[in-house]
C-alpha cells in the first residue's frame, strides 16, 4: 500500500480492528485521492472529490450517505463502469488479490485488462434486481451466461456450478427455470447475489441490495450475505443510505457527504463516538425500535449543489455547529482528537464525539423554512418520552445551553484548523441554538 | 365459543365487546371499517382473499399505523377506504354514514373527505406539469376557488408542507425537486381537497432516511393543525412506534395484532409481530446478523401463506401446532385496547397473557 504522505487513509498495517476482519493484510482495493466529475453545461459536478478508502480482504465496509452524496459514483467509478459525461479526474485505484499478487492500477487498464477484473475479481449486486436481470431469459440461462463468459469450464461443470450457486442462496433448483417476473423481490435479489458470486470474486460491491425489500426479507438476505462471506471470504463494499443497517453489518463505516468522506471508523465508533456533525445527524434520523424513545431531529435541508461548492465544509449550510471558521477548513480526514484509535477519522476539526448535540438536533431549522411554529408536546405524560423533535420548547433535549463544550482538537495540535482562535467557536453557536429553542 | 380451553381464559373480540382504540383519545370518530374483506379472483378455481374481515376506526387528530410486509394486504385496505376498490364484503362508514361511491358525484364528494398519498413521489406527479398545476386542479375542483382566493390557498398549502417561499416552488416542475420536496407536493395536493382523512401509503419508504423524519414531522404537524385522521401504511414498524397512536399488524390479509403503538412494539405478542420487530435493524445489537444467523424457519415472503381455514402464519411460525393448521384463530383480547390472533399466545408471549389474565375481569367488561 502506498498511500502518499498527507493522504487521509490512516489504516496503518498492524492495527487490529475492533470488530472485524480488517487485518494486517494489504488492501484488496486501495482507492487513493480519487475524484470523479460529471460534465454538464452548467459546469462540472464534483460527485466524488479526493476520496481515500482501503478495503481489506474479507472486510465489510459500509458506505453511507444521502442520495446524491456520490457513494454509487465512487463504487462504479472505481470499477471504471461510468460513462460520459462522467470523467475520472484523478487519483488511483489499486487492486490486489489471490489471482493478482502484484497490485494492478485499475485506472490504467485497457478494455482487455478490465474484462479480467470485472466480475471475475470485482462483482456488483445492483439495487434494482428487476431491472438488472434480463426479463426474457430464465435464471439458469443467465447464470450459465456469466459462468461461460468468465470461467473456463466444461458444460457439465458449468451446470454443476449453477446448481451449487442456487443452493448457496437457498433457492430451490426448480426455480432455475423461472423468469425474473415469476420470482418474489427477495428471490430476485438472491439470484443477483448468486450471479455476483458465480466467479468467486474477491470483492462484491452491493449497491443498496435490500432497499426495495421489507424488513423480514431484508434480514434474511443480510444473514445470507454474512453467511456466504464467512464461507467464501470475499470483501464487501456495502452502499446504503440506511446507517442503522450498516452499524449492524459492517466492520467499518465510511460516511459520505457531497462527494467527500466525512468520517470513517468502526461500526462501534460511528455508533457510539460519532464525531462528524453529519454522522451525528444521520444517527439521530432513524427511529429506534428498542430502548427508550429518543428525541429525533433529522437533518433539515438538502445537500449542496455540487457544481459550485462553497469553500470549506459542504455541510456548513445545514450544520447547527457551524461557524465562520468552517469556511476555511480543507475537509481532510484526520484522527478524532479524543479517540484512542487513530483510524477513527473525521473531516470536522471542531466537533468531537463528546460534543453535545445542540438542542433541536444537528440540523439547522432555518435550513428548511424560517419560523416553523413551535411544536407541541406530542405524547401525554403517561406515554412517556416525547417524539421526534416535537418536544415543547425548552423541555426535553440534550443540553446545549450550559457548560463549556470540549475544546476542539486544535488545542492539542492534532488537527490544526486554519484561522481559528483558541476556544472553538462552536461553543457560542451551540449556546445560541440552545437559547433559540 | 368453545375455545375456552384453548384460548387460555382470554375473551375473543366480538361486536358485542369491541376493543377500545388508543387513538380514540385524540379526537372524534371519523371513519369506520367494519369487517372489510376483499377477494381477487385469479382464475376460475382460485380466489385470493387479500383482506379478511378487517375492522378498525380512524379518529381525528390521530394516527393509526397499518404495518406488514409486501403482499400482506395493507395497500388493498387503503384502496378500499379510498373508494378505488369495491369491498367484497363489509362496510365503510364516514361520519356515521355508510359509504357508497357509485356515481361520479358521490365519488367526488367522498374524495373531498378522504385523500390518498402514494408511495412513489417520482411516479405520482405528472412530469410535464408544474407544482402549481398539481395543486390548482384539486383546489378548484373541491373548493371551487378562483382568482385571488385560489392564489392565497395555494400559498397556504405550500406553507403547510413547509415548501417556502411558495412562489418559486409553485413554478417548478417535478424534476427540479428532490424526493422529499416532491412528496411534500404530493401531501399538499392531498390537502387541497381539505380532507378529514388522509391515507398515506408508505409515504416515506422511497425517501432517504435523513429526509424521512422531516416528512413524518410535517405529517404530524398537519395531523394536529388540521385535525386529520391519518392511516399510516408502512413496513417499518420502528417509524410506526414514533408516529402512530395505534398499530395494526397485518399478515396475509389478516389483522393479527393490534394495540397501542408502544405496547405492540415493545411487547409484541403475536409471533409474526415478534418476527417483524426482531428483523428491524438494531444498531445496539452490533453484529447480530453475524451472530444469530438465520431465524429458525422464519423465511421472508407471504408466498407460503396457508389455506383459508388456518392461521396463515403457521408455515413460518416456530410455535405452530395442529390446531394452527386447521383452525383460524380469533382476535383475543390481551388488554383494554389490545388483541392478538394466535392459538399459541401462551407460548409466544407468556408475559402478555399473564398480564391480561391478571386484569381479566376488567378486560372482559370494557
Amino acid at each position: 500500500m502506498s498511500t502518499q504522505p498527507g493522504a487521509q487513509t490512516p489504516t496503518p498495517p498492524g492495527a487490529a480492528s475492533g470488530t472485524g476482519s480488517a487485518s494486517t493484510a494489504t488492501p484488496v482495493l486501495d482507492i487513493a485521492d480519487f475524484s470523479v466529475a460529471y460534465r454538464t453545461a452548467g459546469g462540472d459536478v464534483h460527485a466524488v472529490d479526493h476520496v481515500n478508502l482501503a478495503l481489506h480482504p474479507g472486510e465489510v465496509i459500509g458506505l453511507a450517505g444521502e442520495s446524491g452524496s456520490g457513494k454509487s459514483t465512487l463504487a462504479y467509478g472505481a470499477c471504471r463502469l461510468l460513462r460520459p459525461p462522467a470523467v475520472i479526474r484523478g487519483g488511483s485505484v489499486r487492486y490486489q488479490g489471490r489471482r493478482f499478487p502484484r497490485p494492478v492500477e485499475v485506472l490504467e487498464q485497457d478494455p482487455e485488462g478490465l474484462r479480467a477484473l470485472r466480475w471475475r475479481e470485482i462483482a456488483i449486486v445492483f439495487q434494482s434486481a428487476m431491472n438488472a436481470l434480463n426479463p426474457v431469459l430464465n435464471v439458469r440461462t443467465q447464470l450459465l451466461d456469466v459462468i461461460e463468459e468468465h470461467l473456463r469450464l466444461s458444460k457439465e461443470e458449468a451446470v454443476e456450478r449453477v446448481n451449487s450457486l442456487i443452493d448457496l442462496v437457498s433457492i430451490p433448483r426448480s426455480r432455475l427455470k423461472s423468469y425474473p417476473h415469476e420470482l418474489s423481490g427477495g428471490m430476485r435479489q438472491r439470484v443477483m447475489i448468486a450471479m455476483a458470486l458465480a466467479t468467486d470474486p474477491e470483492i462484491v460491491i452491493m449497491d443498496e441490495p435490500t432497499t426495495a425489500l421489507d424488513v423480514v426479507v431484508q434480514r434474511d438476505i443480510l444473514a445470507q450475505i454474512v453467511e456466504l462471506k464467512k464461507q467464501l471470504g470475499f470483501a464487501i463494499l456495502f452502499i446504503t443510505h440506511d446507517l442503522s443497517l450498516l452499524l449492524e453489518l459492517a466492520d467499518r463505516v465510511a460516511v459520505m457527504y457531497a462527494g467527500r468522506l466525512v468520517e470513517v471508523g468502526t461500526a462501534r465508533q460511528i455508533h457510539h463516538e460519532s464525531a462528524h456533525p453529519y454522522t451525528k445527524g444521520l444517527l439521530n434520523s432513524f427511529p429506534s425500535l428498542r430502548g427508550p424513545r429518543r428525541e429525533l431531529a433529522g437533518i433539515p435541508g438538502s445537500p449542496p449543489d455540487l457544481r459550485n461548492l462553497p469553500p470549506g465544509c459542504p455541510f456548513l449550510a445545514r450544520c447547527a455547529y457551524g461557524t465562520e471558521a468552517c469556511r476555511e477548513i480543507d475537509m481532510d480526514l484526520a484522527p478524532v482528537a479524543s479517540a484512542s484509535d487513530p483510524r477513527h477519522v473525521t473531516a470536522c476539526p471542531f466537533v468531537l464525539p463528546e460534543t453535545p448535540l445542540p438542542a433541536g438536533g444537528v440540523g439547522r431549522r432555518d435550513a428548511v423554512a424560517a419560523g416553523a411554529p413551535a411544536r407541541e408536546e406530542r405524547r401525554d405524560p403517561a406515554a412517556g418520552i416525547p417524539i421526534a423533535g416535537l418536544a415543547a420548547p425548552g423541555t426535553a433535549g440534550p443540553v446545549g445551553t450550559t457548560g463549556p463544550l470540549p475544546v476542539g482538537p486544535k488545542a492539542n495540535g492534532v488537527h490544526p484548523a486554519p484561522g481559528v482562535g483558541p476556544l472553538g467557536v462552536p461553543h457560542d453557536v451551540a449556546t445560541d441554538q440552545g437559547a433559540e429553542q | 365459543m368453545d375455545q375456552s380451553t384453548s384460548t387460555f381464559g382470554l375473551a375473543p373480540v366480538s361486536d358485542a365487546a369491541p376493543l377500545s382504540s388508543p387513538a380514540a383519545a385524540r379526537g372524534p370518530l371519523v371513519m369506520e371499517a367494519v369487517s372489510l374483506s376483499k377477494n381477487f379472483r385469479i382464475d376460475r378455481h382460485t380466489v385470493l382473499s387479500a383482506v379478511r374481515e378487517a375492522s378498525f376506526n380512524l379518529y381525528r387528530s390521530a394516527v393509526v399505523a397499518l404495518v406488514g410486509e409486501s403482499g400482506s394486504g395493507k395497500s388493498t385496505v387503503a384502496k378500499l377506504l379510498a373508494g378505488q376498490e369495491q369491498a367484497s364484503s363489509g362496510t365503510i362508514r364516514l361520519d356515521g354514514r355508510v359509504v357508497d361511491v357509485r356515481g361520479r358525484r358521490a365519488f367526488r364528494r367522498y374524495k373531498s373527505e378522504v385523500q390518498y398519498v402514494f408511495q412513489d413521489p417520482f411516479a405520482s406527479l405528472n412530469p410535464v406539469h408544474t407544482v402549481r398545476y398539481h395543486l390548482e386542479r384539486p383546489t378548484r375542483l373541491h373548493q371551487a376557488r378562483r382568482g385571488e382566493a385560489l392564489q392565497t390557498e395555494l400559498v397556504a398549502l405550500m406553507e403547510q408542507v413547509r415548501l417556502t417561499p411558495a412562489e418559486p416552488f409553485l413554478a417548478k416542475y417535478p424534476h427540479e425537486l428532490s424526493g422529499g420536496q416532491r412528496q411534500r407536493v404530493a401531501v399538499a395536493r392531498a390537502l387541497a381537497a381539505r380532507p378529514s382523512v388522509l391515507l398515506a401509503d408508505e409515504p416515506v419508504s422511497m425517501l432517504d432516511v435523513s429526509i424521512r423524519l422531516e416528512l413524518l414531522n410535517v405529517l404530524d404537524e398537519l395531523r394536529r393543525q388540521l385535525q386529520l385522521a391519518v392511516l399510516y401504511i408502512t413496513h417499518d414498524i420502528a417509524s410506526a412506534r414514533y408516529f402512530a397512536d395505534e398499530v395494526l399488524v397485518m399478515y396475509a390479509g389478516d389483522i393479527v395484532e393490534r394495540g397501542p403503538a408502544e405496547e405492540v412494539t415493545q411487547q409484541p405478542a403475536h409471533p409474526y409481530t415478534q418476527l417483524l420487530v426482531s428483523s428491524a435493524p438494531d444498531p445496539d445489537d452490533l453484529g447480530s446478523v453475524l451472530h444469530h444467523g438465520k431465524e429458525k424457519g422464519a423465511q421472508g415472503g407471504v408466498e407460503g401463506a396457508a389455506s383459508i381455514a388456518a392461521c396463515r402464519f403457521h408455515p413460518r411460525c416456530p410455535f405452530a401446532t395442529e390446531q394452527c393448521r386447521t383452525k383460524r384463530p380469533p382476535l383475543l383480547r390481551i388488554g383494554p385496547s389490545r388483541a392478538a390472533a394466535c392459538w399459541r399466545l401462551d407460548a409466544a408471549a407468556p408475559a402478555v397473557v399473564a398480564g391480561a389474565r391478571e386484569r381479566g375481569d376488567e378486560v372482559r367488561e370494557t
